[in-house]
C-alpha cells in the first residue's frame, strides 16, 4: 500500500519538478554483491528506485572491515544518498555521517547506538520473526520424518529472530495438530563461505533431517545446494530473499525480509523530501516481511495448510498472534488460543 | 647465476610488473582503459593525506602477521595460525585494555600490547609444544587452533563481553588505552600503530641477522639434525619460534584493536589478515624490510581497489587478479629468475 502510495506521489513529483540529480551508493559489507541475500536485495531496491527516477546508482564492494570508514566517507563525498548494509557497518556509519551532515544516510539491519541524536539517518529493522513464524509452521506441516534444522550464520539478533520465529511456528503446528517435531539448530559462524553451510546442512541431513531452514547470508547457497545433492524428500527453506529459484523443487519456500522495500522507500523519501531519520521497524503488516509465493512447490503443499497460513498472516497483522522476538520471549511463548478456519 | 644483494627485490619487482601488465589486458577486456584505472587506483591509495592514512591503516596488522608468518618460515616452521593468535591477542589486550581504564597511558597502552603479544604467543606455543613432544604437524594443528581460536572470541563478543543491541561487540576499550593519533581526516585517523610495527619489523632484523639466537633459530630451520649435533636444544627452539611468531600475529591484534575507531572487538576481527600474512611473508621473502614493502603493496591495492570501483567502475575482483599473479610469479621464482637470465644472455651475445 505504502509503495503504491509513493509511485504515485513520486509520479507527480516527478512531473514537476524535473532533472532530479541525486546520486545513490551503496557500501556492501565484506559479504559483497552476489550474496543472493540482503547485499543484493537492498541494491535490488536502490536500483528499482534509481530507473524510476532516472538518477545514478552505484555499489562500493567492501573488502575488509577497515574498508567500512574509508569507503562510506568516500561515498559520501561523491553521492547524495549512502547505504550502509549490514549490522557490521553499525559504528562505522555513526562514525561517518556525523561528519557529512548534508548527506542522507540509511543503514539497513542496523540500530541507532543509544542516545543518537542526528538526523541524517534513517535505519531499517525487519521483524524476521514473522515471517519465519511461517516457514517454521510449513516445515512442520511438510516433515515426514518429524525433525527438521536450522542454519545459523553467527548468532547476532536478526539472525536470532528467524530462529525465534521458526521454533514459535513448529510449536504452534505442534499444538494444533498434535504432531511432535523436533529441530537440530548449528551455526556456521560465518555469512561468506558456502561451504560452511553445505557442510553443516549435509550433516544435518545425516541426522536424519529432511527441511533445512537457512539464515546465513552467502553460506546458506550451500545449505541449498545440499537439499539438492539429497534430491528428493529433501528440502531447503531460503531466506532474506525469494530464494525458490535457486534450485527450483529443492526449496520449500524462503523466509522473506523485504529489504528491496526498505531501500526502495529510503530513495524516494528522499528523492520526495519526506525522509525521515531514526529507527524503522518493518513487519508483516507492512508487507517488509513474509514467506514466498513457492512458485516450485506449491503443489506439493495440502490446500488446509495453505489456508492456515494464510490465517495465521491475517492473526498476526490483526496483532492477535504475537511472535517472540527474543530467547526469553520464545521461553516463555505460550500457544494461544486460535481458532483455525 | 649470481645473486647479487639486489636479486631478492628484483623477482618482487618484476612480479609485480608483470601481474599489472597481465591486470590491464583483463581491464581492456571488460572495456575500460587500464591507465586510467591505475592512475584512480595509485591516487586511491596514496593521493592525498586521507587516502595515505587508509592505505597505512591497513598496512599496520598485515606488517605484524607479515612478520608473524615470515619468523616461522625462516625458522622452518610453518605457522599458518596467525589468523588465531591474532584473535586471541585482540581478545585478551582488549579485555587488558578495557579493564584498567584507571592506568594512565604511558602504562596501560604497553601493557595492553604486551598481554595481547603473550596471548598470541601461548596460543602459538601450544602447537609448538605438539610438534616438539608429539610430532604433530604445525600446519595441522594451527589451522585447527584458528577455529578454536575464532569461536571462542566470537563467543566472548556474542555473550560474556557484548554490549548493547544490534552488532555483537564488545564495550570500548578505556581512553588511556587507545593509540595516540598522529592525525586525523575526517572520520579516519591514524595512529602510532604503524611506528610500532616498523619498529617490530627492525627488532625482528636485529634478532634473526645479527643476534646467536637467530643464529640458532636460522640453523634450526636450514637443517634441524645438524643444529642438534652442534648442540642446539631443538625443542625449546621451536616452541620458543612458535611463541615469538605467535606474539608477533597477536600484537597484529591488539595494535589493530587499540589504533582503530570504533576501538572495540567487533565481529569478526582478524577478517583473514592473518592468513593475508602468508601472501606477506612469501612476497617479501621473509625478509622484515622485504615484509614492510609487501604489507605497503597489499594494502595499496586494496585502498586502491575501493577508489576504482568509485571513480573507473572497475570491480574489487581485479585485486584479487593481481595479488594472485604476484604471489604466483614470486612463490614459482624460477619464472621471473629465467626472465632476468634470459635478459643477462642476451646483453652478453648483443
Amino acid at each position: 500500500m505504502r509503495i503504491k502510495l509513493f509511485l504515485v506521489i513520486a509520479l507527480v513529483v516527478l512531473f514537476s519538478v524535473s532533472g532530479l540529480a541525486l546520486r545513490v551508493m551503496m557500501v556492501t559489507d565484506m559479504g559483497g554483491l552476489g550474496d543472493k541475500s540482503f547485499n543484493d536485495g537492498t541494491w535490488e531496491g536502490i536500483v528499482r528506485a534509481a530507473d524510476f527516477l532516472g538518477i545514478d546508482a552505484e555499489v562500493i564492494v567492501s573488502y575488509e572491515m577497515a574498508d567500512y570508514i574509508p569507503n562510506l566517507s568516500s561515498a559520501a563525498r561523491e553521492a547524495d544518498i549512502v547505504f550502509a548494509v549490514g549490522f557490521l557497518m553499525e559504528d562505522a556509519l555513526f562514525r561517518v555521517s556525523a561528519q557529512f551532515p548534508d548527506t542522507y544516510f540509511v543503514g539497513i539491519d542496523i540500530v541507532p547506538p543509544e542516545g543518537w541524536e542526528g538526523d541524517n539517518v534513517a535505519t531499517y529493522i525487519f521483524e524476521e520473526q514473522e515471517g519465519a513464524f511461517l516457514v517454521g509452521y510449513l516445515a512442520a506441516a511438510m516433515t515426514e520424518v518429524g525433525l527438521i534444522g536450522f542454519v545459523g550464520g553467527i548468532p547476532i539478533p536478526p539472525v536470532e529472530r528467524f530462529r525465534y520465529g521458526y521454533e514459535a511456528g513448529i510449536r504452534v503446528y505442534e499444538d494444533l495438530h498434535g504432531k511432535t517435531v523436533d529441530i537440530l539448530r548449528g551455526y556456521t559462524m560465518d555469512f561468506v563461505d558456502p561451504k560452511k553451510g553445505k557442510d553443516l546442512a549435509l550433516a544435518q541431513f545425516a541426522e536424519g533431517a529432511d527441511i533445512v531452514f537457512h539464515a546465513a547470508g552467502a553460506c546458506g547457497i550451500g545449505v541449498i545446494e545440499a537439499a539438492a545433492e539429497r534430491g528428493e524428500g529433501f528440502f531447503a527453506i531460503g531466506v532474506d530473499v525469494d530464494q525458490d529459484y535457486m534450485s527450483p523443487g529443492n526449496v520449500l519456500t524462503s523466509s522473506i525480509k523485504r529489504i528491496d522495500v526498505a531501500s526502495y522507500t529510503a530513495v524516494l523519501s528522499v528523492a520526495l523530501g519526506t525522509f525521515e531519520p531514526g529507527l524503522h521497524v518493518l513487519g508483516i503488516k507492512d508487507e517488509g516481511v513474509g514467506m514466498s509465493e513457492m512458485e516450485y512447490t506449491r503443489h506439493l503443499v495440502p490446500a488446509e495448510v495453505l489456508r492456515e497460513l494464510d490465517f495465521l498472516t491475517e492473526e498476526m497483522k490483526a496483532g492477535t498472534l504475537v511472535i517472540p522476538r527474543t530467547q526469553d520471549e520464545l521461553d516463555a511463548f505460550e500457544v494461544p488460543e486460535i481458532a483455525l478456519p | 647465476m649470481n645473486r647479487g644483494k639486489w636479486y631478492a627485490f628484483l623477482v618482487p619487482t618484476i612480479s609485480v610488473l608483470i601481474a599489472f601488465l597481465v591486470g590491464s589486458v583483463i581491464i581492456l577486456l571488460i572495456g575500460k582503459n587500464p591507465l586510467t584505472a591505475y592512475v584512480v587506483m595509485f591516487q586511491g591509495a596514496f593521493g592525498g593525506s586521507e587516502q595515505l592514512a587508509d592505505t597505512i591503516v591497513k598496512m599496520t596488522p598485515l606488517v605484524l602477521t607479515g612478520l608473524a608468518v615470515g619468523f616461522g618460515f625462516r625458522a622452518g616452521v610453518f605457522n599458518i595460525g596467525a589468523e588465531g593468535q591474532m584473535a586471541m591477542g585482540a581478545l585478551v589486550g582488549a579485555i587488558v585494555a578495557m579493564s584498567f581504564g584507571a592506568l594512565p597511558p604511558v602504562i596501560l597502552i604497553p601493557l595492553s600490547i604486551i598481554s595481547g603479544m603473550l596471548a598470541g604467543a601461548f596460543w602459538a606455543s601450544i602447537a609448538g609444544f605438539l610438534k616438539a613432544f608429539t610430532g604433530a604437524h604445525e600446519v595441522i594443528s594451527t589451522i585447527m587452533l584458528n577455529w578454536i581460536a575464532i569461536n571462542v572470541t566470537t563467543f566472548m563478543v556474542a555473550g560474556p563481553l557484548a554490549v548493547g543491541t544490534g552488532t555483537p561487540k564488545s564495550p570500548e576499550v578505556a581512553e588511556a588505552a587507545k593509540l595516540p593519533i598522529i592525525f586525523k581526516v575526517q572520520a579516519i585517523e591514524l595512529s602510532i600503530g604503524i611506528v610500532i610495527a616498523v619498529i617490530a619489523a627492525i627488532v625482528m632484523y636485529v634478532l634473526i641477522e645479527k643476534s646467536t639466537m637467530g643464529y640458532e633459530l636460522r640453523g634450526v630451520g636450514f637443517n634441524p639434525y645438524a643444529s642438534e649435533y652442534g648442540g642446539i636444544n631443538i625443542k625449546k627452539n621451536i616452541i620458543m619460534i612458535m611463541a615469538i611468531s605467535g606474539s608477533l600475529a597477536g600484537m597484529a591484534g591488539i595494535v589493530d584493536l587499540l589504533g582503530v575507531p570504533p576501538q572495540r572487538f567487533l565481529g569478526e576481527l582478524t577478517g583473514g589478515r592473518g592468513f593475508d600474512g602468508i601472501t606477506i611473508a612469501l612476497i617479501g621473502r621473509n625478509n622484515p624490510i622485504g615484509i614492510i614493502f609487501a604489507a605497503l603493496l597489499i594494502s595499496a591495492l586494496r585502498t586502491g581497489s575501493n577508489a576504482m570501483q568509485i571513480r573507473a567502475q572497475i570491480p574489487n575482483d581485479i585485486v584479487h587478479i593481481l595479488q594472485g599473479i604476484v604471489i604466483f610469479l614470486v612463490a614459482a621464482e624460477r619464472i621471473v629468475a629465467a626472465l632476468i637470465e634470459w635478459k643477462k644472455r642476451e646483453k652478453v651475445t648483443a
